[in-house]
């Protein structure tokens, strides 16, 4: 029995690889983009939601702050280490946000002296934190989060409420 | 090619007569393509409406903290100052910068004398998407802390 093996044409193949070409093309392109997109972005917050998260503890403590001690324990009122006192619904509490750690930020916190559970968050840009004076002469933090690339991540003025 | 190995390549549809095999026929190729393009098409329409609403969501936070920046500032400004005040965001928006064109904006409605209703906007991606952020400022005769 004679048999006869055939391959494909050359229009084939032709075809075919055109085909292929358009579907890279298409997928390349639409990568490009979203890495062009990325680079313009500081730190992702939805894949790092510690970054949103250490921002709301943080303004929900300036807004309690009834005032920005210069040392507490073995800390001292910097840009990396903030010290706030606050008032809570029962009691005062002094709170030390402590930003030295790259990617880390941690929130010490005493009631009297007494030290309470540390709070972390991990994954963050290097967060900095300045005293800003409001307009109306009230002092609060300006908060700034840089991520590794330079890029501002966080922006943030936060002034205390009134308690009194 | 013995009479088993034929029933096999039949059952597999792959049965040839010149040479004991056949192919599949057009009809057949076209739908499988049509399947693989609808497959691939949905991927990446998903995939690429998951990375807009990522982006949009970036989006909003970057300009949300721009909004709670400019609004302290507004908060505090003296009540009978505060039709005096140019209609124009005073803090720092480099937060704002991936957002690049944007346009922001400040209005003050007076729906009472004692009552100013400020609207702070931001605008970008040609004015298709917007945050504001609204303040209510009463003149309570009082400090103006709030």
């Amino acid at each position: 029995m004679v048999t006869r093996d055939r391959g494909y044409s050359m229009i084939e193949i032709a075809v075919t690889l055109a085909l292929f070409g358009i579907f890279l093309f298409i997928i390349v392109t639409l990568t490009s983009e979203m890495r062009r997109n990325e680079k313009k972005w500081p730190v992702n917050f939805m894949s790092h939601p510690d970054v949103s998260a250490a921002l709301s503890r943080l303004r929900r403590d300036v807004y309690d702050t009834k005032y920005f001690p210069a040392a507490w324990q073995n800390y001292s009122q910097t840009d990396q280490t903030p010290i706030i006192y606050m008032v809570s619904q029962s009691t005062a509490e002094t709170v030390v946000w402590d930003f030295r750690t790259p990617g880390q930020v941690t929130r010490h916190a005493w009631i009297a002296n007494l030290p309470q559970a540390d709070w972390t968050a991990q994954g963050t840009p290097t967060f900095s934190a300045q005293q800003y004076e409001a307009p109306n002469g009230q002092t609060g933090l300006h908060v700034v989060a840089l991520d590794d690339r330079g890029k501002l991540a966080i922006d943030q003025i936060l002034i205390p409420r009134p308690h009194d | 090619m013995g009479e088993g190995a034929k029933r096999s390549f039949k059952a597999a549809r792959v049965y040839n007569h010149s040479m004991g095999r056949r192919g599949f026929s057009l009809v057949e190729v076209l739908v499988a393509l049509l399947i693989l393009a609808i497959v691939i098409t949905t991927t990446i329409a998903m995939f690429a409406e998951r990375q807009k609403r990522l982006r949009q969501a970036q989006e909003t936070v970057l300009a949300y903290q721009a909004l709670a920046n400019e609004a302290e500032l507004w908060r505090r400004v003296d009540f009978n100052g505060l039709d005096a005040q140019p209609l124009t965001f005073r803090s720092d928006t480099a937060i704002l910068a991936p957002l690049t064109p944007y346009v922001t904006t400040v209005k003050i409605d007076t729906p009472r004398s004692d009552v100013r209703n400020i609207t702070l906007t931001i605008r970008w991606d040609i004015a298709r998407h917007s945050a504001s952020l609204a303040l209510a400022r009463a003149d309570t005769g009082g400090t103006n802390l709030w």
